[in-house]
């Protein structure tokens, strides 16, 4: 390894690595804007100037000594960008000298000289790259006296360039063109990590500004720009205006929304939720995470639920703990402890199934289940991580991973770019990675793509497919046959020979790494094919769950067994149910942070919930692995978390649950696995459980196909959201549409689990025909399509 | 209709120039292609090519707007390119200017109302010893412009006299040495 002298410390890293992060991993600084890590080092800001040089060898092939006898340093003749400089062995890096030091302060002012300067009203100060620089090269005597005494701090006596200062790219970020500095951080990203390159420079020169032609910036990863922004100019605008950077209270948690594991900061002021940034985790999200992630956290602070509520007389009615518990004493009353069902979000935590489960079986009850469950157990499959996509030699995906598991359509982006896993300097990742490249083409021979719509990540895929849904099984058999050498069996909707070239680069992979969405697990028969498959081959599976915390429940035993009467009475925690329950059921009790229009109609008694923001608690994740949920301090009333609200109903049907604490699951958890679960490694400790349920399906009917979609319903309620996902778009094929006539661009009401909405028919052709699809704010699945405007719709 | 559309044939000349996997790089002969035969490239035709090549009308954008010899808005008959960098600057290139919008009574991004002229300012156009210099549509340039000279310049073309007779036919000035003007033709071909 070449061995690298910053200033008096000699270093050794990795062949390749870049002068600025040897000058880092030494233990020293140097000034930087543009160079980021996970993305190309372009050196276009100039920032990190240090003088560098290097020994050379004689046509002898010995180092050339200078007359002491000394190995001589050829030093490079101007300053050099030390982000765009490999190291090599034997070079000398000066980043303290006068000269350096004199030369960074001249860029500083450079950058500086078109600079609004208006720290005070830009929500990045006290976390801006280019203030921290200001103070610290920033004039600290006055550079010279006006005529009238006063000292003056610049020399920049002229007018300052004008430009547009609030320029909303669309309704989550907002781009103040006075602010830019041109690092191109921005752009590089959209190309380089989620591949949507929906901006970029515009005009060169001085006249360059930052720019989109495609309009609200189409991507689900928009919102990561707004951290890596060196400076104040693309902003949250969720978050605009809501704090300083210094008032938040910062707590470092996990993203609710999908199984991905997003690491998080959430930013909470005065009893707010304000602001959800990224968290570095290098394993699971490097810096980045999906705008549903962090744009969709509005409805957290708004109408909450802060009381227990109780059913009097037809209406629910604010009221005390203690009447909450007396009204479920009097509901429960003679109810067979054996039909109480249990109900609980997608999000909830492993200590939260624990103790449901628990409660469960001292019930001895066999109705225990968790809204987004799939037909057979995501823990059935052999594991894989998204480290293990960036070897993969060949991906399989049969979903949508762009909304199903985001994080995945990150790194499968990376794969197919050749982007290899970072070293680990002393600083961590590093920050300018001489080995990623702009303007990479993904390479296509490494995906396949299959689904029952198209999916963004197709576009990447040499064999891709639409297959009619409900056919996943097919598609399985007809892989299986292409893989033992036979004609693929029929797909409808899919080329063979799409799935006999998808079959042959499998079979020549070695390692193999296999996505499954919400319509293979839902699909029994297509879920054990997978699973079959899977096992057979040695591939490792991405189980793209619609909860969160799937594998998590499953572990804690929180899965429904046993006939199918149903239940009598039921505690219901998800944000939605399936009708036989509620319709089925004599007494409800819904654990709720908001009073939705089902908990309204269907509640005996509601008790107040907290958010996935605010618990303690720990996921695991789609790639098995464990990970913290620390609580936000987010002001709910008298809302409670869900191991109390289960202990309180436990104490209602007469019992005395074990578990009233989290802490107390974790202990037991810590007894029963050996994992203390308020130690778990840094990046998440990966926790492979053995799990075995039977399969238990999910009904699917219809001709309505919701098709998952990272904006779960929940975002939904936030007005930003709401502006910017628009009126839902129904997609159809042109010939079902004109069966139904419906007209493209025709606006309509259908009903939708989530109740009736307004959406407008767009055509796709490449879709299967007879099918609607809608994005889905709840679990992926299907029903009848209703439209409930007189066909044809309205002319939009 | 797209505008490729029945060009396919050259389309897929053009993209037998690149890889496989390097589409994009036939951005630019695609953007030369509609902006000669249409005189600007709308936005219509940019995300016509941004599907061709594979990307996003962003990207033609950013591409576009970066040379200035690509036109986002319709440009008249005659495309009056005035250098407005430094040596220009020096020899009248402001003064050029303001006589031209003053004289056709159009600024940039607009075209006379005879569909005839439209204006726009460029940065050096290599031809900095003889400035003020004017390029019109993609012809050879016009050099040391004076007010008599422009004057001649769009006289000329109002009549709708070939460029390359009214440029030949230009009064000389006094300060115009014979030198340069059979430097034109060579100054113009780049
Ligand atoms: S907007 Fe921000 S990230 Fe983008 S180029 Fe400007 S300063 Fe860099
Ligand atoms: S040139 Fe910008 S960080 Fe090196
Ligand atoms: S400055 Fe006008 S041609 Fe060079």
């Amino acid at each position: 390894m070449p061995k690298v002298k910053v200033n008096d410390r000699v270093v050794e890293v990795p062949p390749g690595t870049s002068a600025m992060d040897a000058i880092f991993h030494a233990g020293y600084d140097v000034p930087l804007f543009c160079a980021e890590r996970h993305l190309s080092p372009t050196g276009s800001c100039r920032m990190c100037l240090v003088k560098a040089g290097a020994p050379r060898k004689g046509p002898d092939g010995e180092w050339i000594t200078d007359e002491s006898g000394e190995v001589k340093i050829f030093w490079f003749p101007k300053l050099m960008a030390s982000c765009t400089l490999a190291v090599s062995d034997g070079m000398v890096i000066d980043t303290l000298s006068d000269e350096v030091r004199h030369a960074q302060s001249g860029m500083v002012e450079l950058t500086l000289a078109n600079h609004p300067l208006d720290c005070p009203t830009c929500d990045k100060g006290g976390a801006c790259d280019l203030q921290d620089r200001a103070y610290e090269y920033g004039l600290d005597r006055k550079f010279y006296t006006r005529p009238d005494g006063e000292p003056v701090y610049t020399r920049y006596a002229f007018t300052k360039r004008h430009v547009d200062k609030h320029h909303p790219l669309s309704e989550f970020i907002i781009l103040d063109r006075e602010r830019c500095i041109h690092c191109k951080r921005c752009v590089r990203y959209f190309e380089e990590i989620p591949g949507d390159q929906v901006l970029d420079f515009i005009e060169r020169g001085v006249h360059t500004f930052i720019g989109t032609a495609d309009e609200g910036l189409p991507s689900g990863f928009s919102g990561n720009i707004t951290d890596i922004c060196p400076v104040g100019a693309l902003l949250d605008r969720v978050a605009r205006f809501r704090g300083r950077n210094w008032e938040f209270e910062q707590t470092a948690s996990v993203d609710p929304s999908d199984a991905s594991g997003q690491n998080i900061w959430i930013d909470a002021r005065s009893g707010r939720l304000e602001r959800i940034r990224t968290r570095e985790n290098p394993e699971v999200n490097d810096l980045w995470i999906s705008d549903a992630a962090r744009f969709g956290h509005e409805w957290v602070n708004e109408d909450r639920l802060t009381q227990p509520m109780v059913r009097k007389g037809g209406s629910l009615e604010p009221a005390t703990w203690e009447e909450a518990l007396a009204a479920m004493r009097q509901g429960l009353e003679g109810v067979d402890k054996k039909r109480v069902g249990i109900v609980l979000p997608g999000d909830a935590t492993i200590e939260e199934g624990m103790a449901a489960a628990e409660l469960s079986k001292v019930l001895g009850s066999d109705f225990l289940d968790f809204e987004g469950r799939t037909g057979v157990p995501a823990s059935n499959y052999p594991a894989a991580t998204f480290a293990d996509l960036l070897e993969a030699d060949y991906i399989l995906a049969v979903g949508d991973p762009t909304e199903e598991l985001p994080i995945a359509h990150v790194w499968i982006h990376k794969r197919l770019r050749g982007v290899k896993m970072p070293p680990r300097l002393n600083h961590g990742t590093p920050i300018a990675d001489l080995s990623i490249r702009e303007h990479t083409p993904p390479d296509r021979s490494l995906l396949g793509a299959f689904a029952p719509h198209t999916t963004r990540v197709m576009e990447w895929a040499e064999a891709s497919g639409v297959f009619e849904p409900g056919h996943a099984a097919a598609f399985f058999a007809a892989f299986e046959a292409a893989l033992a050498g036979r004609e693929p069996t029929e797909v409808p909707g899919v080329d063979p020979v799409a799935i006999k070239r998808a079959a042959e680069r499998w079979q020549k992979a070695e390692k193999r790494v296999f996505l499954i969405g919400a319509e293979v697990l839902g699909d029994v028969q297509a879920a054990q094919l997978a699973e079959r498959l899977a096992k057979s081959q040695g591939a490792g599976v991405l189980v793209m769950t619609p909860a969160a915390n799937a594998r998590g429940l499953e572990a804690m035993g929180v899965w429904p067994t046993g006939d199918r009467k149903g239940p009598r009475a039921v505690f219901i925690a998800a944000e939605s149910a399936p009708m036989k329950i509620l319709e089925g059921t004599e007494f409800r009790v819904f654990h709720a942070t908001h009073l939705s229009p089902m908990v309204a109609r269907y509640a005996d008694v509601v008790l107040p919930a907290k958010t996935a923001y605010e618990k303690r608690g720990t996921f695991l994740s789609a790639e098995n692995r464990l990970l913290a949920l620390q609580p936000a301090h987010v002001e709910a009333g008298e809302a409670e978390g869900l191991v109390q609200a289960l202990h309180l109903f436990g104490t209602a049907l007469g019992l005395n649950p074990a578990i009233r604490f989290v802490r107390q699951a974790q202990q037991r958890f810590a007894e029963r696995y050996k994992i203390d679960l308020n130690r778990l490694d840094a990046y998440g400790t990966l926790w492979r459980p053995r799990v075995s349920h039977a399969p238990r399906p999910m009904p699917m009917e219809g001709n309505l196909y919701l098709r998952p979609s990272m904006w779960k319903a929940r975002h939904r309620r936030g007005p930003t959201v709401q502006r910017a996902l628009g009126v839902l778009e129904l997609a159809t094929h042109p010939e079902t549409a004109l069966a139904e006539g419906l007209d493209e661009g025709a606006t309509l009401e259908v009903e939708t689990p989530e109740g009736p909405q307004r959406v407008r028919v767009v055509f796709d052709a490449a879709l299967p025909k007879g099918w609607f699809y809608l994005p889905a704010g709840v679990p992926a699945g299907r029903m009848p399509f209703k439209a409930l405007v007189p066909r044809g719709g309205e002319a939009s | 209709m797209g505008f490729f559309d029945d060009k396919q044939e050259w389309l897929a000349e053009v993209f037998a120039q690149y890889p496989a996997d390097r589409r994009r790089s036939a951005l630019m002969p695609l953007l030369r292609r509609v902006q000669q035969d249409e005189g600007y490239v709308d936005f219509e035709r940019m995300k016509e090519i941004a599907e061709l090549v594979g990307t996003t009308a962003t990207e033609v954008a950013g591409v576009m707007s970066f040379y200035s010899y690509y036109q986002g808005l319709p440009t008249g008959k005659y495309h009056i390119q005035v250098c407005r960098t430094l040596s220009c600057k020096l020899a009248g290139s402001d003064e050029l200017w303001h006589t031209l919008t003053e004289r056709l009574g159009i600024l940039p991004g607009e075209v006379t109302e005879d569909g005839r002229f439209s204006l726009q300012a460029v940065e050096c156009l290599g031809s900095c010893h003889t400035g003020p210099v004017i390029q019109i549509n993609d012809e050879p340039y016009v050099e040391r412009v004076t007010k008599a000279r422009l004057e001649a310049l769009l006289e000329g073309l109002e009549q709708d006299k070939p460029l390359e007779e009214v440029r030949r036919t230009l009064p000389d000035e006094e300060k115009m040495g014979k030198a340069t003007i059979e430097l034109e033709g060579e100054g113009g071909a780049s």
